[in-house]
């Protein structure tokens, strides 16, 4: 292991134990222990000009001893924090729900969580509070397993000592796995001119057997429904590092819009490392309502959920843009829904000798 | 039956015959028929219902004679039968008594007097020997020995049920280790499954006697259960008293007149009954003259320019007397008529004879009777005169004022004027010529004169209207002073009695005494909830007397919480009537009743569907104290459903529960406050420890901390009888400035406090302003006195309501 990663450890423990001393010096003032940390709400993000991302606004919640329930938080952050500090000493690696099933070992009843959701979000505060990502105190989540495809050279650090991979040459049809925390990863040489997020994986299948990563020199990124977050911190490396232009390719529907925006702008639960995940450039291919019109698609008829999601979407901030008033106001009007695959009631080349070409042609992509 | 009645015609003797099967009933003979009426109507009950007869016998016994209660009961099997053993301290019974007493139903002291006894009838006892005889066959036992005798006097008797008689088997004196008192010793068919209801007779006996000493045994006890005396004071001794004014019924009325020896009204209301002095009989006489001669109306005096037709009329009606004379009583009456307001026929009478009399005086001319009277006749029909053809009037003008102001301002002028012409000729047409008439007669004229109205000038009279109208001119009509009916008049006519009997409900009177009634006092009631019942709260409440039916009463009601009593189920109501429990017809009693519709989530109790008996570990108990306490049936075991008895059951509980609420939701916050402090006192020390461990420090000090969390300044009530106390503890580690402002329902006084205090007032609302400085790990400490029945709101700046406790 390379003493950069060392160093990163080292602070990240650092970090860890300083939030330690400040429930410290908290109980040693006679002051009631307490954790400030932003409102993670939809209505409590905001537009960072200079980084083009969306992050946390200045409204903040407090975690306070003063009652019961926030007392028990704030123990559950202790030892949480504490098994964190001993995991980066001993420079080992878990799972958020290894995470979850270990406190059940921890000397009192009253640390133990509840469930995954309450350990998952308690480490989100600690990211928040401590400036340090999860990926930073080797915690991990349970599957990543998202793909990418394309001519791309790197080098990862693995356990097992460094791997140099061609993302075409040395993988099978699967693509190359993307490692929980890319940022172990070093990009070597490329031969990419666009970077193509696609949401499901029966749509990543057809581009690559009809070889569409080949004939455009395009990378393949599978997002596997909402993206992880080893996912988007790729694609931003590769957008940032290799600049190279990201789109977008979804389902035409609401909760599909949502993973483009956390492609590009960020979610509102890791709103607070959107700078770090966040590729605010990434353009939105398709499906657009629009061509659900344009291309006359198959299509499902919207439910109640959809409308209120889309009715949602245009009230948060991150698709507040002329485009997406436009798209989402003609979709509740024609109150319709397509799958990327509805794109073969036109042929099973359809997708990539004419709707891809045609889209990204519009774009200005290729 | 078919041949009498054809024969019928045939046989004169027919009702002869019959008569001959007709006869008197005994009443024991009748009871006999009707145990159950009381209470005697099973084996199990009817022990029971002996038990509670004797018992309750001797704790009247004992407190007459102002003796600590002392009574032993024994229950013991004796081949098939129970033989049931009383025995008490009480004064004894003297030898000619014992058999009346114990032998003869409806023998008894109490059942005329209206003063508080747990006796009534003088029936309980004797049933208990006859149900004896008739189950057993046996006689009863009696041992009686009066205070100061040698020996005691020992009876065997039964009842002569044909003759309602005691029948006498065995006599003769016996020797016996008490001093004094009466033994009974009851055989009779019966059974212990009632042991239950035995049990809570007894037990809760003591709880409304907490001066009695009572000892049971009975075969399913190993050990006897005592109950042992918690007080030495003895009931307040009871005073008879008259019946009240306000709870006679008419045929009770009569027959008092008819028994009295007094003449006047004024004397036999002074006489007979309570809280009537010689200004209450006033008023009750005045009440009766208005309905029974009715009231003469009043008439404003003659307009100005008719002055002087009246003084002629006066003087055309003195003949003989002189000019000067004549003119100078004339013009006194006059004069003295048009000074007043209002003038009736009789003051009329009164203000001629008057200027009769000075006129007399001055110019030594006697005004004599008949003159009086023609003068009175002309002046009266000068002040009244109406004649329609003549267009003469001079009553409406003086109705037009009482009907305006009596009627809304939405009738126009003319409805108004209609209805006082309307209502002037009605009184012109009135046969005594003096307009006297009585409050219904008065009515009827303003409804003819409203009908009227309504008919020909279609405009519509309300009911309200005509009630204001009525009751307008009602209060210028004058109360005559005619004598009032003697007493044998009255009692001779149903409808002269009851006019009276309407006058003395109308007229306001005192609430009876309540010397008659010896409640046990709220403290005691306490003292006996304590004595019985191991709970965590205890609240009592006793109401003022309140009358029904011309007899006083008091309710009271006590609440036992938490402790020893059951959790589950509901709450054990204890019922009592002057002291004496009632265990049967739980369902049929007014008390319960009450309990059931009362909302006791609002107390803190738990209730299904939010009415019906309420949940958990509580005992209420409520004691109705009264001269004649009104039971459902002659077996004493349900109060009847009367309003005011209700009402005031009502209130005296609710009393008793808004306690228990405050206590249990200041346990119900110390509680949440407890569990926090719990909760915490695990879970910081945990985390101070794991913040110590990662930080590789010592552990820290979290008292601050911990304080700072648990509300440390805490303000407090304490309010005993008419003294308020509140207090600041400051448990924190600094001092603390406060600003304490307590709302008061009633003006305190004595106001002395630690630090700077103002009292204001506002609008009947006193504002307690304090602001004491308080240091670390110190109390200060605000009393003032105040009436027993403040309501207080207090509130509390100047400290974070985190560090904050307020209980007032």
């Amino acid at each position: 292991m390379s003493s950069n990663t060392k160093i990163q450890d080292e602070r990240a423990r650092e970090r860890l134990i300083d939030l330690a001393a400040e429930f410290y010096d908290q109980f040693a003032g006679g002051q009631i222990p307490e954790m400030r940390l932003p409102t993670r709400t939809k209505s409590n993000i905001e537009y960072d000009e200079d980084a083009e991302v969306w992050v946390y606004g200045d409204r903040t919640s407090t975690r306070s001893a003063n009652s019961v329930r926030g007392a028990r938080k704030l123990l559950k952050a202790v030892y949480t924090i504490d098994f964190l500090a001993k995991q980066l000493e001993e420079d080992r690696s878990s799972t958020l729900r290894e995470l979850y099933y270990l406190s059940e070992s921890w000397d009192t009843k009253e640390a133990h969580f509840s469930d995954q959701d309450e350990s998952n979000q308690l480490v989100e505060d600690l990211e928040i509070v401590s400036e340090v990502t999860r990926e930073d105190f080797h915690m991990r989540p349970e599957e990543s397993g998202a793909t990418l495809m394309g001519p791309l050279l790197l080098r990862e650090q693995t356990r097992r000592g460094e791997r140099e991979i061609h993302c075409q040459e040395d993988v099978g049809e699967g693509g190359y796995q993307i490692p929980n925390n890319p940022d172990t990863i070093e990009f070597l040489d490329h031969d990419i001119d666009f970077v193509l997020c696609v949401e499901t994986g029966g749509m990543r299948d057809r581009l690559i057997e009809n070889g569409f990563d080949e004939d455009f020199n395009a990378l393949i990124v599978h997002l596997k429904g909402q993206p992880a977050r080893a996912t988007r911190r790729i694609t931003k490396r590769m957008h940032d590092e290799l600049d190279l232009p990201v789109v977008v390719f979804t389902d035409g529907d609401p909760w599909s819009y949502r993973i483009y925006g956390s492609v590009a702008y960020g979610s509102i639960k890791s709103a607070h490392l959107s700078e770090y995940l966040a590729t605010p450039e990434a353009k939105f291919v398709g499906i657009q309502p629009q061509d659900i019109v344009d291309y006359d698609l198959p299509t499902d008829p919207l439910s109640d959920s959809d409308v209120n999601a889309l009715q949602s979407e245009l009230e948060d901030p991150r698709f507040k843009t002329d485009y997406w008033k436009e798209q989402i106001e003609l979709q509740l009007d024609i109150e319709k829904k397509a799958e990327q695959q509805a794109l073969a009631s036109r042929g099973l080349d359809f997708v990539t000798d004419t709707y891809l070409p045609e889209r990204l042609g519009e774009m200005g992509v290729l | 039956m078919t041949s009498f009645q054809s024969t019928l015609g045939d046989e004169p003797g027919i009702a002869e015959e019959l008569a001959e099967s007709q006869r008197e009933i005994s009443i024991a003979e009748f009871f006999e028929k009707n145990k159950h009426m009381l209470g005697f109507d099973s084996g199990a009950r009817g022990l029971v219902t002996a038990v509670k007869e004797a018992v309750d016998n001797a704790l009247d016994a004992t407190e007459e004679a102002g003796i600590a209660p002392d009574i032993y009961v024994e229950i013991a099997e004796v081949g098939d039968y129970y033989r049931l053993v009383v025995e008490d301290n009480g004064p004894g019974i003297t030898k000619e008594q014992v058999p009346k007493v114990f032998g003869k139903l409806l023998y008894g002291s109490r059942f005329h007097v209206r003063e508080q006894n747990r006796g009534q009838q003088g029936i309980g006892i004797s049933a208990a020997v006859l149900y004896s005889q008739l189950t057993s066959g046996k006689p009863a036992k009696i041992t009686s020995r009066t205070q100061g005798s040698a020996e005691a006097e020992y009876f065997e008797l039964i009842i002569d049920t044909d003759r309602n008689e005691p029948e006498i088997k065995d006599s003769r004196t016996t020797s016996w280790d008490r001093p004094h008192g009466t033994r009974i010793e009851l055989e009779m068919e019966a059974n212990m499954r009632a042991r239950q209801q035995l049990h809570s007779y007894v037990k809760h006996t003591a709880v409304v006697n907490p001066h009695a000493r009572i000892e049971l045994r009975e075969p399913g006890l190993d050990a006897p259960l005592k109950f042992e005396r918690a007080t030495d004071q003895l009931p307040q001794e009871t005073e008879e008293i008259r019946p009240h004014p306000h709870g006679v019924e008419l045929g009770t009325l009569i027959k008092m007149l008819g028994a009295t020896n007094s003449h006047s009204v004024s004397g036999f209301l002074q006489e007979e009954f309570t809280r009537v002095g010689k200004k209450t009989a006033d008023k009750i006489v005045d009440n009766f003259r208005d309905r029974h001669f009715g009231r003469e109306m009043a008439w404003s005096g003659p307009p100005s320019h008719d002055g002087a037709d009246l003084e002629s009329a006066i003087v055309g009606a003195v003949s003989n007397k002189g000019r000067d004379p004549t003119e100078a009583f004339a013009a006194e009456v006059v004069e003295v008529v048009s000074n007043r307001e209002r003038t009736s026929h009789q003051e009329l009478r009164f203000i001629v004879g008057n200027a009769a009399e000075t006129a007399s005086d001055q110019f030594e001319v006697t005004f004599g009777e008949t003159v009086r009277e023609n003068a009175l006749e002309a002046a009266w029909g000068g002040l009244t005169a109406h004649d329609a053809e003549e267009e003469v009037d001079l009553l409406t003008p003086s109705l037009y004022a009482l009907v305006d102001e009596a009627t809304s301002t939405r009738k126009d002028d003319a409805t108004v004027e209609a209805l006082a012409e309307r209502l002037a000729r009605k009184f012109a047409g009135v046969e005594d010529p003096r307009h006297r008439v009585t409050k219904r007669e008065l009515r009827e004229f303003v409804d003819g004169a409203a009908d009227a109205t309504q008919e020909y000038d279609d405009v519509t009279v309300g009911d309200t209207a005509r009630e204001n109208i009525t009751e307008a001119v009602w209060s210028v009509m004058r109360t005559v002073s005619d004598a009032p009916p003697k007493v044998a008049e009255v009692a001779e006519s149903r409808d002269t009695a009851s006019q009276l009997l309407e006058a003395m409900r109308e007229t306001d009177i005192l609430a009876p005494p309540t010397d008659c009634l010896s409640p046990i006092t709220d403290e005691l009631v306490e003292a006996g909830l304590r004595k019985e019942y191991d709970a965590d709260f205890y609240a009592a409440a006793t109401r003022d007397a309140e009358v029904h039916g011309g007899d006083p009463f008091i309710v009271e009601a006590g609440i036992a919480y938490g402790g020893d009593l059951p959790a589950e189920g509901s709450v054990d109501l204890l019922r009592f009537a002057n002291r004496v429990p009632l265990v049967y017809q739980r369902g049929a009693c007014a008390t319960t009743d009450v309990v059931k519709r009362i909302g006791w989530r609002n107390y803190g109790l738990d209730q299904p569907g939010g009415s019906g008996m309420p949940n958990g570990p509580a005992v209420i108990m409520v004691h109705v104290a009264s001269t004649n306490v009104p039971f459902t049936s002659e077996s004493k075991d349900a109060l009847a459903n009367i309003p005011v008895i209700e009402d005031e059951i009502e209130l005296a509980i609710r009393e008793a529960a808004r306690e228990l609420k405050s206590y249990l939701n200041k346990r119900r916050s110390m509680q949440k406050r407890r569990k926090k402090q719990d909760v915490l006192g695990r879970i910081l020390p945990q985390m101070a420890d794991k913040v110590a461990e990662v930080t590789g420090r010592e552990r820290p000090n979290i008292d601050g901390a911990l304080a700072r969390i648990m509300n440390n300044v805490s303000v407090e009530r304490e309010f005993d009888g008419g003294t308020v106390t509140l207090m600041v503890e400051n448990h924190s580690d600094r001092s603390e400035a406060l600003d304490v402002t307590d709302i008061v329902s009633e003006e305190p006084t004595d106001v002395e406090a630690d630090g700077e205090t103002t009292v204001v007032d506002l609008d009947g609302e006193w504002f307690v302003k304090w602001a004491p400085s308080v240091s670390a790990g110190e109390t200060a400490t605000l009393t003032y006195a105040v009436s027993e029945d403040a309501s207080f709101d207090v509130n509390v700046d100047g400290v974070e309501a985190e560090k904050l406790t307020v209980h007032a």
